[in-house]
């Protein structure tokens, strides 16, 4: 029995140091890939700039259901670019 | 042919499964019952103990031919699965398409915490050989310890098929009380002001690097241990399908519905070993006394290096990370954020246990490879032609016959 226990500590004493061994070696490939190969933030997102002030989209989108009915043609077939108020 | 009432209803009476029913299967439906119950109203891993515990319901019905034993029942060919290692890497390939390495990556020093909590293993390993276990069937019993359900049952299955169900269900069974095991080890091994250190928000890594790391982790692991490869292989492939970004459908699928069909097909199968010859055994007993010991050293361990971590980089890391170096991913990191924020709610550890949490899958997997090469068949020269020589013939005579047909070709 003593010698399956001092058997059994050995084959741990054995596997932890494996362990920390192919840990450790994978802790230094990660450090080199990370210094190697360095996070660049993103592009910023293209702002969308509209031409027209806020609070006007809910006029364009009435216009353009007028303007589609009296032309007959669908309301993605053409675009109101500006209005100018007098 | 003479139909006689009574001989006709005396034939039924005798051909239904009552008349087998022996004290042991009435002891294993009532066992399946208390998983089932367990799974249900418990909470305990309902996705694992409830097929488990309902294939160990068909297992032990006499004449059904559902236990992993009957050749040719249904339950036997799901059991061939775990038998020839498929389905636990296939569990381990889902797990990868669900794991994040970002964590481990941004702090890869944590990756020791994953290896300082295999102590539970190896202290297991030693309780179990003090109390009559053989090394194989000890390094099986060990590996509960690792809090891996798919690796336990994948080395149980190659150093200890006998000890494949009580190691199955103590694993699982272990894994589900986590948040009852651990909290009160890390409160026991942690000052007030050790909880409530904040860490560093962890850094941004490249998604090239998320990419490599697979790669890199499966050459590295993999020719060390090559025994280990069929669950780390896996488990890379499926963070591959992840990171990779350009395999969105397979990555869908392997996280979601193969890891649900193999889930099934796995916990039926270790369901169907529960039998009353398998499992009503002192040696049961002993596993489930084990099992919490496992996890308890597992987590003491994990805390204790946490600690030594703490000192050595001047109090930037908070020990209770630690305790996540058991791979139950995520919920032992889940439990260190629990017992942080307990002391100070304003601490998120989550994140930060996230990575030795990840590191704790790889770690366990690296201590099934150590076992596998130690006591299992790896590496020591399998004689791949002869294994598949029923399937494809010997390999020498189809040799002369290519050398035949080469020598008339040149006459």
């Amino acid at each position: 029995m003593e010698a399956s226990v001092s058997a059994a500590v050995n084959v741990s004493i054995l596997a932890m140091s494996v362990i920390f061994t192919v840990l450790v070696i994978l802790i230094f490939t990660i450090k080199a890939l990370v210094k190697l190969i360095p996070y660049e933030a993103p592009p910023p997102a293209r702002k969308v700039s509209s031409s027209r002030p806020p609070g006007q989209d809910d006029q364009v989108a009435a216009i353009t259901a007028t303007l589609a009915a009296h032309m007959g043609k669908r309301p993605d077939e053409f675009r109101i670019i500006n209005i100018q108020s007098r | 042919m003479e139909f006689s009432f009574s001989s006709s209803a005396s034939k039924i009476v005798h051909s239904t499964a009552f008349t087998s029913l022996e004290s042991g299967d009435i002891i294993m439906l009532a066992v399946a019952c208390l998983l089932i119950y367990l799974a249900i109203w418990k909470k305990f891993e309902p996705l694992l103990l409830l097929p488990m515990g309902f294939g160990c319901l068909l297992a032990n019905i006499p004449m059904s031919m559902m236990a992993s034993t009957d050749t040719g029942g249904l339950l036997n060919f799901f059991y061939q699965g775990i038998k020839h290692e498929i389905l636990p890497p296939l569990i381990f390939m889902g797990v990868g398409a669900l794991t994040d390495f970002g964590p481990l990556l941004a702090n890869p020093i944590t990756l020791l915490l994953g290896a300082a909590a295999q102590i539970g293993v190896y202290m297991t390993l030693i309780g179990a050989v003090y109390l009559g276990f053989n090394m194989q069937e000890a390094s099986a019993i060990g590996i509960i310890g690792g809090a891996d359900g798919p690796t336990s049952i994948f080395l149980a299955s190659k150093l200890a098929p006998h000890l494949l169900a009580p190691i199955a269900v103590a694993a699982y069974s272990y894994m589900s009380l986590v948040p009852l095991i651990q909290p009160p080890i890390m409160k026991l091994l942690t000052t007030e002001e050790e909880r409530k250190i904040k860490m560093e928000q962890l850094k941004p890594i490249s998604q090239t690097v998320k990419i490599i790391f697979p790669v890199a982790v499966t050459i590295v692991c993999c020719l060390m241990l090559p025994g280990v490869t069929p669950l780390l292989g896996m488990l890379m492939l499926g963070n591959m399908f992840r990171e990779s970004g350009v395999t969105a459908r397979l990555h869908e699928t392997a996280e979601t519905h193969l890891i649900n069909i193999v889930t099934i097909l796995l916990a039926l199968a270790v369901g169907s070993s529960m039998t009353a010859d398998s499992f009503l055994r002192l040696e049961t007993l002993k596993i489930i006394a084990l099992g919490l010991l496992a996890f308890s050293f597992a987590t003491a361990g994990g805390v204790i290096f946490g600690k030594i971590m703490c000192k050595l980089s001047g109090g930037k890391i908070n020990p209770l990370i630690g305790s996540a170096g058991v791979s139950a991913v995520p919920m032992a990191a889940r439990v260190s954020q629990k017992v942080g924020a307990d002391t100070d709610p304003s601490n998120f550890l989550l994140m930060h246990a996230m990575g030795p949490n990840v590191a704790g899958v790889i770690g366990s997997a690296v201590a099934a490879g150590v076992f596998l090469s130690l006591f299992g068949d790896a590496g020591s020269g399998i004689d791949t032609h002869a294994a598949l020589a029923p399937i494809i013939g010997t390999p020498e005579p189809g040799m002369q016959a290519l050398a035949t047909i080469v020598e008339a070709i040149k006459k």
